[in-house]
């Protein structure tokens, strides 16, 4: 192989390629992943950008972009890839090594974003199960907009959308020992 | 008769009862017996693997754990959601056992992950176990006239090595099934497209725009109602759409119903069982088209395209 000029060890390149199994270098900038994308033009970089920018160790840029937390891993453009790179993988990838390493990028929709999983998780964590209506309001009131929706609910919960009331699972003692576990797992990594 | 083990989610004992409720009618008719699996818990769904990596793998294993206790060789699972991270997690631990081990180890009750029962979505067990002809055996009540825009939603066959189902690009499953029950499935491009699925609530406007366009070319197609598989596709398309039409200046009045509540339907329940009073775009209007005769040119290309679209799929 013929290197051109120094060769500087690309760490944030090979974190990414190790934690998503996939080896971004076999990205040849051909875009159809953005054309394909639902969301990209919601991004601050698409995925072929956010691609490059690994490829170029842009770590910071990186994890201070919207793309990954957009991300719904519909998994259209790995399909259309042609050189068959797992790119929700790979965005899911980022997400996890940003949260790791504590970069909160300063977006508001991130912020929602990250709220609403976050209370997600939580009501997994307390019931074994989630509950639609009280997810709703909780979001509505961490986030402090408490009417959002509301024009909606009126007619959900009339129409019996939205049940009163709420199941738990009977392991509900199992589940919140899987989330420690899980957690530990985690940082143990 | 067939046994099934049924793990309904976190929203078929909410926002999507009519789904759990048809559901449960039309494997009534079909002589499939349903076992609910005993103390599910939630897959985690987008939340956990968006937020964590261990998690969104612990938390569908259980399931599947639980699942291995009971005889039944395969679990149906109703949300296509719940189906993907359930059918993610198989393959990453079939694939991978070291992971399993290691995952195992969160989950202490319940016992060791052993890969022996299949996980199927509840269109991939009517397609693949059932099959269009014995469901086309089954009814009593054609839908005929019926024009249907079949949505699958991202996850019900993508990615294609998880899913091994049907196609990631045009996906015909749905559309053979809706013609079995005698309605005629409208050609329609978007059927794959992503509704904005859990940015219903942290992000409306991108499922504004998203289901949105989903609508408009659901209705260019020519169909009365669109037919789902999931319960966020429905609650995106429905609830969203009086909201959606506001933004767009139009309106669509394009119902959406669960294939279960069209099976249901042809099968012969009467309509009050499939629940209309849950929609919030009614579903009378639209209902009301059965019967009618179909303009000449789409009857003649009707059986054409159904074979294509059979040799296609197979
Ligand atoms: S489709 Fe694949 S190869 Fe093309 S730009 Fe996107 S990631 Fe790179
Ligand atoms: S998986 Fe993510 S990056 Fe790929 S098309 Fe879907 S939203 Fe875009």
């Amino acid at each position: 192989m013929i290197a051109l000029g120094q060769q500087i060890e690309n760490k944030f390149l090979t974190a990414v390629n190790k934690k998503s199994g996939n080896n971004i270098l076999d990205c040849y900038q051909c875009g159809k992943c953005v054309s394909t994308c639902p969301v990209s033009s919601f991004m601050d970089f698409p995925p072929r950008e956010i691609m490059q920018m690994i490829k170029l160790g842009l770590k910071d840029e990186t994890y201070m972009a919207n793309s990954m937390w957009f991300c719904l891993t519909c998994a259209a453009c790995s399909g259309r890839c042609p050189r068959e790179i797992d790119i929700p993988r790979v965005m899911e990838s980022i997400r996890h090594l940003a949260i790791e390493e504590n970069v909160n990028p300063d977006d508001p929709h991130v912020k929602n974003i990250r709220k609403f999983h976050e209370i997600f998780l939580d009501m997994v964590r307390r019931y074994g199960r989630n509950y639609e209506l009280r997810m709703m309001a909780e979001f509505n009131i961490r986030t402090r907009n408490l009417f959002k929706d509301m024009h909606l609910a009126p007619k959900a919960l009339l129409k019996g959308k939205i049940p009163i009331g709420h199941e738990k699972v009977k392991s509900a003692k199992a589940i919140q020992r899987m989330f420690k576990l899980a957690e530990k797992l985690e940082n143990t990594k | 008769m067939t046994k099934l083990t049924y793990f309904p989610g976190c929203s078929a004992h909410g926002t999507s009862e009519e789904f759990d409720s048809t559901l449960k009618l039309v494997m009534k008719s079909l002589d499939v017996e349903m076992e609910e699996l005993p103390d599910w818990n939630c897959c985690g769904a987008t939340s956990a693997h968006v937020m964590t990596e261990n998690l969104a793998l612990a938390l569908p294993l259980r399931n599947l754990v639980l699942a291995e206790k009971l005889d039944n060789k395969t679990m149906g699972i109703a949300c296509a959601s719940c189906y993907s991270r359930m059918k993610s997690t198989k393959v990453e631990m079939d694939n991978h056992p070291e992971l399993a081990k290691k995952i195992n180890s969160t989950i202490v009750e319940e016992g060791e992950y052993k890969g022996d029962v299949d996980v199927k979505s509840m269109l991939q067990f009517f397609y693949e176990d059932i099959g269009t002809e014995t469901i086309a055996g089954k009814v009593t009540y054609p839908l005929k006239g019926l024009k249907i825009a079949c949505y699958y939603g991202c996850l019900l066959t993508r990615p294609k090595n998880i899913t091994q189902f049907d196609s990631p690009e045009y996906p015909m499953s749905m559309d053979n099934i809706v013609e079995a029950l005698g309605a005629t499935a409208t050609p329609f491009d978007f059927k794959t497209e992503c509704c904005g699925a859990s940015f219903s609530i942290s992000d409306t406007e991108i499922v504004l725009s998203l289901s949105g366009t989903i609508l408009e070319m659901a209705k260019e197609s020519g169909a009365h109602l669109i037919a789902v598989a999931c319960p966020l596709c429905q609650s995106n398309l429905d609830m969203r759409q009086p909201d959606i039409a506001k933004k767009r200046g139009k309106k669509f009045d394009l119902p959406v119903l669960y294939i279960t509540q069209l099976m249901a339907l042809a099968f012969g329940y009467p309509l009050k069982d499939l629940k209309p009073s849950k929609h919030i775009i009614p579903i009378e209007q639209a209902l009301s088209h059965i019967g009618e005769e179909i303009a000449t040119p789409e009857v003649k290309k009707k059986p054409k395209k159904a074979v294509e679209a059979e040799s296609e799929v197979e």
